[in-house]
């Protein structure tokens, strides 16, 4: 009885982006899952973070964001996240348009993983995962994480889609490895239906074997879940290997757009070589930390 | 800007590295040390000194008394041994028979001398009296534990009104999830102003709206209890990890979900240090405020003090002692379950 509010809760949120579209809301609610168009991002002085980036993810697929370390890369995710303020450009995630008034609303259709996990240490693998659906929960519910029964059986589903065992979901999130706790941030964000899933170098802190596990874990969570994934990375040899598509950015501008058999060698390497004026990668990295 | 042009084109051997300590550093310790010594001889510390190196002198021999030492002779004189039981004479009890019955109470008669005048002979004589009372061997020690129990009751109260209080007032205190600008300059210059105000100014304030009694020393310990926790507590909350916060804010929850279910379990330690912290602090001042009334040990404490029996002095601070030693050690429990 209870569940069902969860489970009506969910569908709705799509449901009035087409009332607010009329006519070509189903083209652009089933069609467009994420369009950026124009995004600038500048950091203070200097060259900016994101310049003039535009895009559309219009089916679920797993796009790969490629560059090195301050190419935007994470700056672009924040900015589609609602974290990072846009100096210029429009973002529309499953056909809403996202402002400071919509915020709240078209986040819930959003889903996102970080590189360092992002997860409550100090609650279980299972209350992290719940925790993913605080959006649609009331307050006293919230208060005593009393979870309806619908969401708590989804949940330990997607516990165990990930491959966590039952065992290992009433664990706190700390005492989980790296790989098990990427598992446990994927099906956090997973357990609100989202439309669009980012993963900001969600496998930077993995050894190379449970890095390809979780990359393919996202692999399949498109075709499950039905999510338009955009997962920015720095391996070119992971990217190629997984992604449908492959979005190259370099110095905050679009490079290459295509999937993973058009990037050459040259392209993938000119991606990774070292901008002219400014190789001090390290600053651009801290930035976005600093945002918000 | 400039330091890596410094830097650059420089072989290693001609490096320069930062010392560890500069000339500033230097000039502003010759100026504490300045300022140290201008207040200490207004404070007349120099006297401090000699007096303690008289009383160690005194104390090895050398000298034939110090200040210190008789101050202390006196009062540690007065108050062994100290006091734990209650001698009432038998007309004062009301009810003799019920109090006989509880064990160790026994009657006893004492005798003691008399200078009265004699009314036939116009006479000054020394008469001896015989008076008999009732003597309750722990009777004091009981009426101290009771008090004491008082005073922890008080402080105990004091911290749970301060957390519930605290709580709502630290997320306004909380500059990235205070409301509004002005709600959060608002919330921090009370919660300052909570803080600056010593609970035994206020409780002296307090028991002339309240009257004697426990509830002015529960509202005084409260109320700078909660300017502390909502400082502090809105300190943890400003600096816990963003990433588990943004994680569920991205999933559109509010600011209340993610305060629930991100920053709670990341500041819940903290918060429970400072709490545990707190009540130990409320129930050693809860015995301070006592002393201007607001209930519980120290009340008892100010009495008998005033009185000069420095004995039944010495058994009350002894309890204190006992009780925050105690305390301490369970706090210490508490925090190994919980942490």
């Amino acid at each position: 009885m209870i569940a069902s509010a969860l489970k009506t809760r969910i569908p709705d949120a799509p449901g009035q982006a087409p009332g607010s579209h009329t006519g070509s809301a189903p083209v652009s609610a089933r069609g467009r899952l994420l369009v950026c168009d124009g995004l600038t991002k500048r950091f203070g002085a200097g060259p900016p973070a994101l310049d003039n980036v535009t895009f559309s993810i219009d089916r679920p697929q797993l796009t790969v964001l490629l560059g090195s370390s301050g190419s935007g890369k994470t700056t672009l995710l924040r900015t589609i996240a609602g974290l990072v303020p846009l100096d210029a450009g429009r973002i529309e995630i499953a056909g809403a348009e996202l402002t400071p008034a919509s915020l709240a609303r078209v986040r819930r259709r959003l889903g996102m993983v970080h590189q360092d996990f992002g997860l409550a240490d100090r609650l279980t693998a299972a209350q992290n995962v719940l925790a993913g659906a605080a959006a649609h929960l009331s307050w006293p519910r919230l208060l005593f994480q009393a979870y309806p029964r619908g969401v708590r059986l989804r949940a330990c589903e997607l516990l165990a889609e990930v491959g966590l065992t039952e065992n290992q979901a009433n664990r706190k999130a700390r005492e989980l490895s790296g790989g098990q706790r990427q598992r446990v941030g994927i099906a956090r964000a997973l357990i609100g239906r989202p439309q669009v899933f980012l993963a900001d170098e969600p496998v930077a802190n993995l050894d190379p074997q449970t890095a390809s596990g979780i990359l393919a874990l996202m692999r399949a969570a498109v075709e499950t879940h039905g999510a338009g994934i955009l997962c920015s990375l720095h391996q070119t040899d992971l990217a190629c290997q997984f992604a449908d598509r492959i979005i190259g950015l370099k110095a905050g501008r679009l490079v290459f757009d295509g999937p993973p058999e058009a990037l050459t060698a040259q392209t993938a390497a000119a991606l990774f070589a070292s901008s002219a004026p400014d190789p001090d990668a390290g600053s651009d990295a801290s930035r976005p930390g600093q945002e918000l | 800007m400039s330091e890596p042009e410094i830097l650059q084109g420089r072989t290693p051997a001609d490096w320069h590295l930062k010392p560890p300590f500069d000339f500033r550093v230097l000039v502003l310790s010759a100026l504490a040390v300045l300022c140290l010594g201008y207040s200490a001889q207004r404070l007349d510390l120099g006297r401090l000194f000699s007096d303690v190196g008289a009383f160690f002198m005194a104390s090895a021999g050398l000298t034939e008394s110090s200040s210190i030492g008789e101050g202390i002779s006196g009062l540690s004189g007065g108050m062994f041994p100290p006091v734990f039981d209650e001698r009432t004479p038998v007309e004062y009890v009301d009810d003799l028979e019920t109090r006989l019955a509880r064990p160790f109470t026994r009657l006893e008669t004492t005798a003691t001398d008399q200078t009265v005048l004699d009314p036939d002979t116009l006479e000054i004589v020394t008469r001896q009296i015989e008076t008999q009372v009732l003597v309750e061997p722990l009777g004091y020690l009981f009426l101290v534990l009771l008090k004491m129990l008082e005073t922890v009751e008080i402080a105990i109260w004091a911290t749970l009104f301060a957390v519930v209080a605290s709580l709502p007032l630290s997320i306004l205190c909380a500059r990235n999830y205070a409301p509004h600008l002005a709600v959060y300059a608002a919330a921090r210059t009370f919660v300052s102003f909570l803080r600056s105000v010593p609970e035994l100014i206020s409780a002296l304030f307090l028991v002339l709206a309240f009257g004697f009694g426990a509830i002015p020393g529960i509202v005084a310990l409260a109320l700078h209890s909660i300017g502390f926790l909502a400082k502090f507590f809105a300190e943890d909350i400003e600096s816990a990890d963003v990433r588990p916060q943004e994680a569920i804010a991205v999933t559109g929850a509010g600011p209340l979900a993610v305060l629930r279910l991100a920053v709670l379990p990341q500041v819940l330690p903290s918060f429970t240090a400072l709490t545990l912290y707190i009540l130990d602090r409320n129930v050693r001042m809860a015995t301070v405020i006592g002393l201007v009334g607001a209930g519980g040990i120290g009340q008892e404490l100010k009495g008998r003090f005033d009185m000069f029996q420095y004995d039944r002095v010495a058994t009350l601070l002894l309890v204190i002692f006992l009780t925050v030693l105690l305390l301490d050690f369970l706090a210490a429990r508490i925090r190994r379950v919980l942490l």
